[in-house]
């Protein structure tokens, strides 16, 4: 029945946009903005016993030119906010955030004066960590909820 | 001798005693600055000497200078808000000292009325002083005079309050929601 039929077995076809899904799924680029004990947790995250890697994500790069995903861990002040917008403003498209611990979703325990309660007021943010810290395999799992974001958004 | 006897030979030790525990330091300042002394205390041998505005500078530079135990490290300057305490003065500049010759340490007091919020710099004498003078500044609103730069240290720039003062309300007057770009 149609196009396939007419191609022989070891031909599949597919859409663009999946096949780009697909590859950018599978390599994530982090841009880690730590600011706090998440930033820790998301080290060990990376390291050899939670092994980031086997998620196509362990190319973690502190130039935001060659990154995809934002994970802000920790608290930001009304002073380190104007830095993190910068940032992520100099990220190229497309790219995705991800909120990890309740001080970068809410402000966490810290309702002050200076604290930004929550960064998604600022940035969008795709997926919220809950936790403070976070374990390590929660990162795994918003990792892999991003995944699945980006594996079924468009290609341009 | 009788119990009360031997117990008023005691009281008079005891009384000697206290006296003579301030330090040197303590005594030399004394002598130096009798006007400028307002107050003396002894806290399990902390010495804390509280120091009028005016001479403040004289009475640092003094002890780091002049004095038999030359207190060469600032180690720490900061403020207190006593809104809430009963104290006739609003602020207070707190300098402690440590001298590196002695091991000794003293700690010392200015008061600073909330209507003319300005004190000496200490940063001609520790260049230490330098940026304790400006996070003061900062949190507290006390400005020092001939500070070589005396800008904001830990909030924004444009932040209009000073957060540590006492009557500066913990959730802020809406600055976490509406700040410059």
């Amino acid at each position: 029945m149609g196009l396939e039929d007419q191609l022989s077995d070891h031909v599949m076809t597919t859409t663009v946009d999946q096949v780009v899904g697909w590859a950018r799924k599978n390599s994530l680029w982090p841009m880690p903005f730590g600011t706090a004990c998440c930033a820790i947790e998301l080290m060990a995250t990376l390291a050899s016993r939670f092994d980031l890697a086997r998620f196509g994500a362990e190319a973690i790069r502190f130039s935001p030119r060659q990154s995809d995903l934002m994970i802000v861990s920790g608290r930001v002040s009304i002073k380190m906010m104007p830095v993190l917008k910068k940032i992520y403003d100099q990220m190229p498209e497309p790219k995705w955030v991800i909120s990890m611990g309740a001080c970068a979703s809410s402000g966490g325990v810290f309702n002050t004066y200076t604290l930004v309660q929550g960064v998604d007021q600022f940035i969008p943010v795709d997926v919220y960590i809950p936790g403070c810290p976070p374990r390590p395999e929660n990162v795994i799992q918003a990792l892999m909820k991003v995944q699945e974001k980006v594996a079924v958004s468009k290609a341009m | 001798m009788a119990d009360n006897e031997k117990i008023e030979v005691e009281e008079a030790i005891v009384e000697e005693a206290v006296v003579d525990s301030s330090s040197g330091t303590v005594r030399e300042l004394k002598e130096h600055f009798s006007d400028a002394v307002l107050d003396y205390q002894d806290a399990l041998s902390e010495e804390t000497v509280t120091v009028e505005r005016s001479a403040i500078i004289a009475v640092l530079r003094f002890l780091k200078d002049e004095s038999s135990t030359p207190f060469t490290r600032l180690c720490d300057l900061t403020a207190v808000d006593r809104l809430y305490l009963d104290e006739d003065v609003r602020f207070a500049v707190v300098y402690h000292l440590h001298s590196h010759l002695s091991n000794q340490r003293i700690r010392i007091k200015v008061p600073v009325p909330e209507s003319d919020p300005v004190v000496g710099s200490a940063a001609s004498v520790w260049p230490a002083a330098d940026w304790m003078e400006r996070e003061v500044y900062d949190l507290y609103g006390i400005e020092f005079e001939g500070h070589p730069d005396l800008r904001r240290l830990v909030m924004p720039d444009d932040f209009g309050a000073h957060p540590l003062r006492k009557d500066y309300p913990l959730h802020g007057n809406g600055e976490r929601d509406n700040f410059a770009f």
